[in-house]
C-alpha cells in the first residue's frame, strides 16, 4: 500500500451540504477585476463555518460551464458574501449575473479553519483575494475573545479587499502593497517576518497565492507557530468524487474539496507545485 | 387509463430497473452523491475504476474546461481492490442498487485477477472492463485500440468470471466496429461507449499545457455527436446490448442514444454540473414514455428511422 490513494472518510452522506437555489441580492465590482456577490442562501448561511466554500453554478440555461468553487467570505442571517476575482470564462459569466438570473449552489462544502479552544492571539495573513475565506474567521475569532492581528498584502491599495471587515474586528491591521501605494512596499512576507519575531502567536491563518502560503508556512515552521492554509485547486464535482483537486500531503493525496480546502501547513508537500488555476 | 411504462432493460444476465446508470469515474461509488441522488432510483451504479493494487494517478492540474466540455487526466487514481472491497462494496451493499464494478489493469493478468477475486462476491452484479482510458501509460487504451490486445483482455476476464461482462470501448480508433466485434467474439455480454476522446488544451498566456500530463480525455456535450455516431455504427455491427454515453445531460440526450441503438445510457460529466442529473433524466424518460404511450422503454432501442 503506497498510502497515496486514500479517499478519506469525509464527504459522504451525513454531511449537510445540499443543492440550494439562491437569489442574487447584489453583484458589484469593488476593485479592478474584483467582484463582491451577496446571495440569499438560507441553508448555507445557517450552516457554513469560516473557511468552507460553495460550488456555484454560473452558467445559464443550457450553457455547459462547470461549477466554480468559492470560499464564503462572510455569512450573516440568511445571506452569504462571495469575493471573487474575474479571471476566466466562469468568473466573467459570474460578473455579468444579475438579480433575475437563476443561480444555484452546493453548500456548505469542505473542511474550514480549525479554531482551537485555548488560543489567545492569532495572526491572519492575506494575499490579494486570499482575504476571501478569512473574513468570517476574523469575526469568529474576535467574538470568542481572541486577539487578532491581520497582515494584508495586495498589488495596490485598491486591491486590499476585505479590509473593512478586518478593521472592524481586529486591533491591528498591517499592510504591504507591491507598488507601495499603501503600507510597506513589497510582499506581505516582510511584515509577517517581523510580526512573528515580535509577537507570540498561537496560530497563523494564511490564504493567498500558493507561493506566498508556502513562504508563510516555512516561516511559521521556523518560528514554531502552528499554521493553517486554504489551498485553491481546479475542481469538477466539488463533493469528493472526481479526484480533480488533489493536494500532495505527508499522508498521501488528499482532496481539496472535502479534506480541505484548509490544511495544516505542516502536512502539505509544498514541493509538488501547482500551476495557478485560472477560472 | 394509461398503464405506467415498463422502464426496465436487460444487460446480459442483469436486469436494470431503468436504463440510467452512472459513468465510471464521475460518481466514485455513489456515497459522495447520497445527498443529491436516490441511488435506488438508478439503473445501476458503475463504480470508479478499480485496479488490483493502489494507483496514484497523475500530476496536477488534472482537469481543464473546454467549450461545452472538459478534459481530464486523473489517471485512474484508486486505493486498490482490497480497500474498494472493504469500504465501497460494504457501503453499496446497504443501497438498493445493482453494482457494476469498473476494472482497470496494467496487464491482462491484472484485469483478470480483479474479476476472479470479485467473481464470488454477491455484492457485485457485473464488470465493466476499461480498455479505453487515455490517461495511463501502460494498460488502458493500449488494450482498447488493437483487436488482438482487446480480445486477450476480454478472454482472460471471461475465463475469470461468470458475471455479466461489459467492455468499455475507446473512440480513439479508426474503426470502432472492429474492436466491438473482437470483444464480443472474445465473450463480452455488452459494450459501453464511448470513453473520452484524446484531446489537449493550451494556455496562450503561459505557453504551457493546461494539463500536467499535456493530453487528456475530452468529455461533455462537445463529444455527443461523435458518441451517437459510434453507438449507431456499433449497434449495426454487433448483437449485444450497448450502454451509450458521451455528453448526456438530459432525458432528450438519453432518448437520442437509445434511438441510435443503446439499451442503457450512462451519465458522466453532467453529474459535475448538476449532481441530480441522473434523477432528472430518469424523470424525463418516464415523462417521455408516458406522453408517447410506450408500453416498454425498450421500444426505443434502435428505433431510429433512417
Amino acid at each position: 500500500m503506497t498510502g497515496c490513494c486514500g479517499t478519506g472518510e469525509k464527504g459522504h452522506a451525513g454531511d449537510q451540504s445540499s443543492l440550494e437555489r439562491v437569489d442574487l441580492l447584489s453583484n458589484e465590482r469593488i476593485a479592478e477585476g474584483v467582484g463582491l456577490m451577496i446571495l440569499h442562501a438560507p441553508h448555507t448561511a445557517s450552516l457554513v463555518e469560516p473557511g468552507q466554500f460553495v460550488h456555484l453554478r454560473v452558467g445559464r440555461g443550457r450553457d455547459f460551464i462547470l461549477r466554480r468553487p468559492f470560499s464564503v467570505h462572510r455569512a450573516h442571517g440568511e445571506q452569504i458574501e462571495i469575493l471573487y476575482q474575474v479571471l476566466g470564462t466562469g468568473t466573467l459569466a459570474m460578473a455579468e449575473l444579475g438579480c433575475s438570473d437563476d443561480i444555484d449552489l452546493i453548500g456548505p462544502l469542505g473542511h474550514g479553519w480549525d479554531v482551537p479552544e485555548n488560543i489567545d492571539h492569532a495572526l491572519i495573513v492575506t494575499g490579494g483575494l486570499g482575504a476571501a475565506p478569512l473574513g468570517g474567521l476574523a469575526e469568529k475569532l474576535a467574538a470568542q475573545g481572541v486577539a487578532v492581528t491581520v497582515a494584508m498584502g495586495a498589488p495596490t491599495q485598491e486591491r486590499l479587499v476585505g479590509r473593512d471587515v478586518f478593521e472592524a474586528v481586529t486591533r491591528r491591521v498591517v499592510i504591504a502593497t507591491d507598488d507601495g501605494s499603501e503600507g510597506e512596499k513589497g510582499f506581505v512576507t516582510g511584515p509577517v517576518a517581523r510580526l512573528l519575531d515580535e509577537g507570540s502567536y498561537d496560530m497563523v491563518y494564511a490564504c493567498g497565492p500558493e507561493v506566498m502560503q508556502r513562504e508563510i508556512a516555512s516561516m511559521c515552521a521556523k518560528a514554531d507557530v502552528p499554521c493553517q492554509v486554504s489551498l485553491e485547486r481546479l475542481m469538477a464535482c466539488g463533493i469528493g468524487a472526481c479526484l480533480s483537486c488533489v493536494v500532495s500531503t505527508k499522508d498521501g493525496l488528499k482532496r481539496a474539496c472535502v479534506d480541505g480546502p484548509v490544511f495544516d501547513a505542516g502536512e502539505v508537500c509544498w514541493d509538488a507545485s501547482e500551476i495557478p488555476p485560472k477560472h | 387509463m394509461t398503464v405506467a411504462t415498463d422502464l426496465s432493460v436487460t444487460i446480459g444476465s442483469l436486469k436494470l430497473r431503468n436504463p440510467v446508470v452512472t459513468a465510471s469515474g464521475t460518481f466514485a461509488s455513489g456515497r459522495e452523491y447520497a445527498n443529491f441522488v436516490d441511488l435506488s432510483r438508478l439503473g445501476a451504479v458503475v463504480t470508479k475504476g478499480v485496479s488490483l493494487k493502489p494507483w496514484a494517478g497523475n500530476a496536477s492540474p488534472r482537469i481543464a474546461e473546454t467549450s461545452c466540455g472538459m478534459l481530464n487526466s486523473i489517471g485512474l487514481q484508486n486505493p486498490g481492490l482490497d480497500v474498494f472491497t472493504q469500504k465501497d462494496l460494504g457501503w453499496l451493499e446497504t443501497q438498493d442498487v445493482p453494482v457494476i464494478v469498473n476494472v482497470s489493469g496494467h496487464t491482462v493478468e491484472e484485469y483478470a485477477e480483479v474479476c476472479r477475486k470479485l467473481d464470488g462476491d454477491r455484492r457485485v452484479d457485473a464488470f465493466e472492463i476499461n480498455i479505453s482510458c487515455p490517461n495511463v501509460d501502460s494498460g488502458g487504451m493500449v488494450f482498447g485500440t488493437s483487436c488482438p490486445e482487446a480480445a486477450s483482455v476480454v478472454s482472460a476476464c471471461r475465463e475469470a468470471t461468470s458475471k455479466t461482462l461489459i467492455v468499455k470501448l475507446s473512440p480513439n480508433v479508426t474503426d470502432i466496429t472492429e474492436i466491438a466485434r473482437a470483444v464480443v467474439d472474445a465473450g463480452a455480454d455488452c459494450v459501453s461507449l464511448i470513453n473520452t476522446l484524446l484531446g489537449m488544451a493550451v494556455d496562450a498566456d503561459t505557453r504551457r499545457p493546461k494539463l500536467a500530463r499535456v493530453v487528456g480525455g475530452l468529455s461533455g456535450p462537445a463529444i455527443k455527436p461523435v458518441a451517437l455516431r459510434m453507438v449507431w455504427q456499433v449497434a449495426n455491427a454487433v448483437e449485444v446490448p450497448i450502454i451509450g454515453m458521451g455528453g448526456i445531460a438530459d432525458a432528450q440526450d438519453a432518448i437520442e442514444f437509445m434511438l441510435a441503438g443503446a439499451t442503457a445510457v450512462a451519465v458522466g460529466t453532467a453529474n459535475f454540473v448538476d449532481p441530480t442529473s441522473t434523477m432528472r433524466i430518469v424523470d424525463g424518460l418516464t415523462e417521455y414514455a408516458h406522453s408517447r404511450e410506450l408500453h416498454k422503454i425498450t421500444e426505443l432501442i434502435g428505433a431510429l428511422e433512417v
